[in-house]
């Protein structure tokens, strides 16, 4: 008796089990396609950006769209990625954070059919997608921004005679190092005199020591500050604003942190990068291992002059990044990428 | 009806009244009520995998639970079982990278000092209860925020592993608390977690410390009569009691992650209390609260998945459950005013 009931149970869970399958394989049948997102990051920031990504390609080519929220406790992380994957019914899962990593290589080898789609690194599993950005380039524009505004000197507002630009990173890391790369590049390609002072505050999290070190920079004749560095680049933007001077935001719209104080934003345009991997799928390229770089050509990158400051930028500078864009766009102006 | 068997109706109406308002909540957003509880039991108990997830998530809601009702038996509210996880995962995490030991000894020194951590961190109010007689509440509560930033200190600035998150280098293999299965992360800490609360019922019931831990949290005065040295008792007991609750992070961290990770576990110390509340201090109902919690978590994973629901639903609830046992247990104490026997109040 009892067995019989074990069996008859069995029996429908395996049912419902196939059911469910045979509705994941229908919706790929078709032609229709669906995307799940995953991190615990979708209300701030960059996941924001990518939020809206995703919504537009839904809006726009109807795929289906799961979004799930991790939460913040490292035990569940594994558990979900699970479940996403199990039923195969995702065409494409986007996965953001690097708190989840651990969990993410774990489920891309225990289901190696799935695709995963990891945002703004590259990890070492040639196995997935990686969507990647130029933020070389993006830093490049910055640099040259920032180098022709201190090359006016006293002639523009807040800026001193010093010639010199300064950037604060995160911790001393390749990834942080392009980024000053291509920032160098750009103020010494549209302004040789500059000279560009780095630091680098060793960690990501401490908003108190990107204040001090930024403000050590302005004290020296600084007058542009360019934070890639996390939570810590806070400091620099509240600094510019307590010593009356500029920055630059970095990943995403700063221009609010400190009003009339940040200059520009270099962005990082997570929803372009969703948005036109999934238009990839859906007009029949699939989208397949490998690294996707997004950059200024593609609009993946992009720098905005913030709205308070755009009407008092020269027109001769506007008009020089406008030309620079245009050169690394078509390869005549080539940005170096750390190595 | 006997006292126990209404007390546990009780909580059985609790939870009923609970879970229909949930269900009303999960109307309002346009979800079918069925649809989210289906999900949900297949997310805890569907498949092997998937109550071993839920076991995995019971764990150390169970080890917090029982440090829970350490501090309830011995009339100590020690709120800071949250601090002291942190702080014991950190330390068995550091014992599990920087002290390299032969295997079985290895995930033993971990653990002790997990232990030793737990016990250490909850020392500092203990004390200040025991001699100025400060609320151990409000000491242990203030007592969370310190730990979690410290092992974030520790994490970020002095033991960062190259790279990446903001975690510390991977443990050793030698320091890993085994798994049971191949097919689940499910580890012993489950074990020692079921031995505990096996260990903690058996003290409370059968030694004579025990019945004077009882004493003293149920009668106080009484206690002291008798010869008890209270303070210092209440003392030992918060030691107990964080001790246990630096234990569950070492489970966390040697048998889960493997490493330490800033923030890595947040909540299971609050989770692990309102299991033993419900429980009303007894270890071993403690294990079947934890259950249900930690089933009612593994589902919502696959209820963020599977329904337009989110996991956050499952927080919803939890917190009726507690307004409604907590609703029911006044209730009580109004209609019958010899209740003057119950340890402690909600």
């Amino acid at each position: 008796m009892g067995s019989e009931m074990k069996s008859v149970f069995q029996k429908c869970l395996i049912a419902g089990v196939a059911l469910a399958t045979s509705l994941g394989s229908a919706a790929a049948a078709n032609g229709k396609v669906s995307v799940a997102a995953i991190s615990g990051y979708f209300a701030q920031g960059f996941g924001v950006s990518i939020v809206n990504g995703l919504n537009k390609a839904k809006d726009e080519f109807g795929v289906d769209l799961k979004l799930v929220d991790t939460g913040n406790r490292a035990l569940d992380y594994e558990e979900q990625f699970a479940n996403l994957a199990k039923g195969g019914q995702y065409d494409l899962i986007f996965v953001m954070g690097w708190e989840l990593v651990d969990a993410l290589q774990k489920a891309s080898a225990a289901y190696p059919d799935q695709r995963f789609v990891f945002i703004d690194g590259v990890l070492d599993s040639d196995k997935m997608i990686y969507a990647n950005f130029a933020e070389e380039q993006g830093s490049f524009i910055a640099g040259a921004l920032a180098g022709m505004i201190e090359n006016k000197g006293s002639a523009f507002d807040k800026i001193g005679d010093g010639k010199s630009i300064g950037f604060v990173g995160g911790r001393d890391i390749p990834v942080i190092r392009n980024f000053l790369g291509g920032y160098e590049q750009g103020s010494k390609y549209a302004a040789p005199d500059v000279k560009v002072n780095s630091v680098f505050a060793g960690t990501f999290d401490d908003p108190a020591k990107g204040s001090e070190l930024a403000q050590a920079l302005y004290g020296q004749g600084t007058d542009i500050v360019y934070n890639v560095a996390g939570p810590t680049g806070e400091g620099v933007m509240q600094a510019s604003a307590a010593v009356d001077k500029y920055s630059i935001g970095v990943d995403v719209d700063m221009c609010a942190s400190a009003p009339g104080n940040v200059l520009a934003s270099m962005l990082k345009r997570g929803d372009i990068a969703v948005y036109s991997l999934i238009k990839d799928e859906v007009e029949g390229r699939k989208v397949t291992a490998g690294t996707r770089t997004f950059d200024l050509a593609s609009g993946g990158v992009e720098v905005k002059i913030c709205d308070d400051i755009a009407p008092s930028i020269p027109a001769d500078v506007t008009a020089k990044l406008d030309e620079i864009k245009k050169g690394i766009a078509d390869g005549s102006i080539k940005v170096e990428r750390h190595k | 009806m006997s006292d126990r068997l209404r007390a546990f109706y009780g909580q059985i109406i609790a939870l009923a009244i609970a879970l229909a308002l949930g269900a009303l909540i999960i109307v309002l957003i346009d979800e079918s009520p069925i649809n989210v509880f289906m999900t949900l039991v297949r997310g805890a108990f569907g498949d092997q995998s998937k109550i071993a997830g839920t076991l995995l998530q019971t764990t150390p809601i169970l080890i917090c639970g029982i440090a829970a009702c350490i501090g309830l038996r011995g009339g100590m509210f020690n709120v800071g079982i949250e601090g002291q996880l942190f702080l014991g995962g950190f330390a068995a995490a550091w014992v599990g990278f920087a002290l390299p030991l032969p295997a079985g000894l290895h995930v033993v020194v971990g653990m002790v000092a997990a232990v030793l951590a737990g016990a250490a961190w909850v020392a500092i109010p203990a004390y200040f209860r025991a001699r100025y007689n400060t609320n151990e509440v409000v000491s242990t509560i203030l007592s969370n925020y310190v730990a979690v930033l410290l092992t974030s200190y520790f994490t970020i600035f002095l033991f960062k592993r190259p790279g990446g998150w903001s975690e510390t280098p991977p443990i050793l293999p030698t320091a890993y608390l085994p798994e049971l299965f191949s097919f689940s992360r499910l580890n012993w800490g489950l074990v020692i977690g079921l031995a505990l609360a096996l260990f903690v019922a058996w003290f409370f019931r059968q030694t004579a410390k025990g019945y004077s831990i009882s004493m003293v949290g149920s009668a106080p005065k009484f206690a002291e009569y008798g010869g008890i040295d209270v303070k210092r008792q209440g003392f030992l007991v918060l030691l107990a009691s964080g001790a246990v609750g630096g234990l569950a992070g070492g489970v966390e961290t040697l048998g889960v992650h493997h490493r330490f990770m800033e923030g890595f576990a947040p909540g299971f110390g609050f989770d692990g209390l309102i299991a033993a509340l419900l429980a009303n201090g007894s270890p071993i109902v403690t294990i079947f609260t934890a259950l249900f919690f930690g089933a009612l978590r593994n589902g919502s994973l696959l209820l963020e998945t599977d329904t337009s629901a989110s996991r956050e639903i499952i927080t919803v609830i939890q917190a009726l459950i507690i307004l409604s046992v907590s609703a029911q247990v006044l209730m009580k104490r109004r209609g019958d005013s010899t209740a003057g026997e119950r340890r402690w109040k909600f």
